[in-house]
């Protein structure tokens, strides 16, 4: 998480001129990433992919933060910002490997984001502290933070939630990634956290509900989120782990994806198609 | 130094930090819904506009903090000791000791300095922190010392936790003493026994040293006020002069005081009886009152003679402590 490599480091810039585009950049990019493990984080980027790449097109370069509480989820931030041009491409394909400063699960040394952490249900209240931090100074910064519908679980993250709606902290949005997936299996198979919409509102959140795989509804949500000015808003995105690769089998595990060569191979053709054929 | 029975003061830590957060706006107070009993009901009335009430909640304060931190604040986290460690452990882990973040924690009430029972006894804090790379380790009960430990520390480039005592404080340093951060002081020297004393058990130590010495027993006692860094160089020479050494601490013998002496005069092959004095791998009790447990648990200076007595092979009964050698009250919650 150093400054001059995070989003909100004040040399960093980018642009972003078609996020749907992006998205599936994104996707591509973390099976590349992924593929010579054979295996990994792909479902994340699969789960995020219009989230990441619709915050990259709406946050502001050199100011708005970008918080990772899932450290599992630092794939999909790490492929938006080599499309980006922001992370070199030869370091990036080292991810996951031995001695790798790009490292599987977002660490102190993961760049882009401005905070990650494999121990779950932590980022959000980063995230508070980012928004009270610039409140104190007076900065009009946005900060974003992806969160995993599992991280539901943590009593922290409501700890979190009751702090920043007390205190109105409506330049925080947080996209949750609400995929139904975590480690043991379905999230609703494990512990009921439905209503998700009604609980965020209940401690005070503005909640919007939305279909997290579609790019216009995301960013238009994101939008919404700008306007706010008296809570914190929450995007509770409906999304699945698997989406967007065809070629994956039925039963693939999406918290932890195995991607062996000749799978790979397809999963590169499949979404090199796409790409093409969403540019034509 | 004074000599017994100590005067006391109240609220040094709060007015300290009062002063601090004056001088410098970066000083941010974080407070876990113990603001009175934390001493820093001052600082939330005097400076509002660099105090964050975190309610109670301490996972997310610990983490809030370490992000505060990041954005250049220097936080300063207020609550129990219990809840200051245990609790939010791997937040502090996570988000303040592995980025090394100047995040400061202070933890009131230690060991069996409150009768509230095993919830509200930090007796494995200071072992919980020192565990933590990057983490600095203080326990303080003197007056002198804990007006000085906010100017000590606010510089510290990485996290620091501080114990401290709740209440009236004894008045032990002269107000020349200055606390250092890097040295273990010598406050006695003796050749017997070396006393290594941290918090609220350095008067105790230095009773028992007074008490031994009218016995022909020659006790020297060392202050270590810093558990982590540890002065080493002090802490081994004070060993070398020694026939038995003592470790007091109002902590558990696992992990605190007792542990960085012994793996510091072990790894400078200085071979020597070692008695750790502090709560012998147990949970204490609920009570009305903390010396109470203070005897009861073995933290009394009675236990410290009678402990370098029998170090020593001496035979015969062991001298007695004059009545009421320490001081303090002991605040219930």
């Amino acid at each position: 998480m150093t400054a001059e490599l995070s989003i909100s480091g004040p040399k960093t810039h980018w642009e972003v001129l078609d996020p749907l585009e992006l998205a599936l950049r994104i996707r591509l990019r973390a099976v590349r990433m992924v593929a010579p493990q054979g295996f990994g984080y792909l479902g994340q980027a699969l789960s995020a992919a219009e989230q990441v790449a619709a915050v990259f097109a709406r946050a502001t370069p050199g100011l708005d933060r970008l918080v990772c509480s899932p450290g599992h989820y630092i794939i999909a931030p790490f492929a938006a910002a080599t499309e980006l041009g922001l992370l070199d491409e030869q370091i990036v394909s080292t991810y996951g490997q031995n001695g790798s400063p790009i490292e599987a699960i977002g660490t102190e040394r993961s760049p882009i984001v401005d905070y990650t952490c494999g121990s779950l249900g932590q980022g959000l209240s980063a995230a508070t502290g980012f928004v009270m931090s610039d409140r104190l100074r007076g900065s009009d910064a946005r900060t974003y933070a992806l969160v995993s519908d599992g991280e539901m679980e943590e009593g922290q993250l409501w700890e979190a939630a009751v702090f920043a709606a007390h205190h109105r902290l409506a330049r925080l949005t947080v996209l949750l990634d609400a995929n139904n997936s975590q480690v043991d299996g379905p999230v609703d198979s494990i512990t009921t956290i439905e209503p998700i919409a009604d609980k965020w509102a209940a401690f005070g959140w503005h909640v919007q509900d939305l279909d997290g795989h579609d790019i216009d509804a995301v960013s238009a949500a994101l939008s919404a989120a700008d306007a706010e000015t008296e809570r914190p808003s929450v995007l509770v995105c409906r999304t699945s782990t698997v989406h967007g690769l065809d070629c994956l089998p039925p039963d693939a595990d999406g918290h932890f994806i195995k991607l062996p060569p000749d799978l790979a191979t397809a999963a590169v053709e499949e979404l090199t198609g796409k790409l093409e054929a969403s540019r034509a | 130094m004074h000599e017994p029975p100590y005067l006391t003061e109240l609220k040094p830590y709060g007015r300290a930090l009062l002063d601090m957060g004056r001088r410098r706006e970066e000083v941010l107070c974080l407070s876990g819904d113990l603001t009175r009993q934390c001493e820093i009901d001052l600082f939330q009335a005097e400076l509002p506009g660099q105090f964050i009430h975190g309610g109670m909640a301490e996972a997310n304060m610990m983490s809030m903090a370490g992000a505060l931190a990041r954005c250049g604040h220097i936080p300063f986290v207020h609550t129990f000791g219990v809840f200051a460690t245990r609790r939010p452990y791997d937040q502090i882990a996570n988000a303040i000791a592995y980025p090394n973040l100047p995040v400061r924690i202070i933890g009131f009430m230690p060991g069996v300095s409150t009768p509230g029972g095993p919830s509200h006894q930090a007796i494995d804090d200071v072992a919980l922190m020192r565990a933590l790379p990057n983490m600095t380790v203080i326990d303080l009960a003197d007056a002198v010392e804990v007006a000085q430990v906010v100017d000590a520390i606010v510089d510290v480039p990485g996290p620091v936790y501080v114990r401290l005592k709740r209440g009236e404080i004894p008045v032990i340093f002269d107000d020349d003493h200055i606390l250092s951060l890097d040295r273990a002081e010598v406050l006695v020297p003796g050749t017997d026994v070396a006393l290594f004393a941290s918090g609220m058990l350095l008067a105790a130590a230095l009773g028992a040293a007074r008490v031994l010495g009218e016995q022909g027993v020659s006790v020297s006692v060392i202050n270590v006020p810093v558990i982590k860094p540890i002065d080493t160089a002090t802490i081994q020479g004070a060993a070398a002069e020694a026939k038995v050494l003592i470790t007091a601490e109002n902590h558990s013998i696992i992990g605190g005081l007792g542990s960085a002496v012994a793996e510091t005069v072990a790894e400078a092959g200085i071979g020597r009886p070692l008695r750790r004095i502090g709560l012998q791998d147990t949970f204490a009790e609920g009570s009305l009152s903390g010396p109470y447990l203070f005897e009861k648990y073995g933290l009394s200076t009675q236990n410290l003679i009678e402990t370098a007595w029998t170090a020593l092979g001496r035979t015969g009964p062991a001298p007695t402590a004059p009545a009421a050698a320490e001081t303090g009250e002991y605040s219930p919650v």
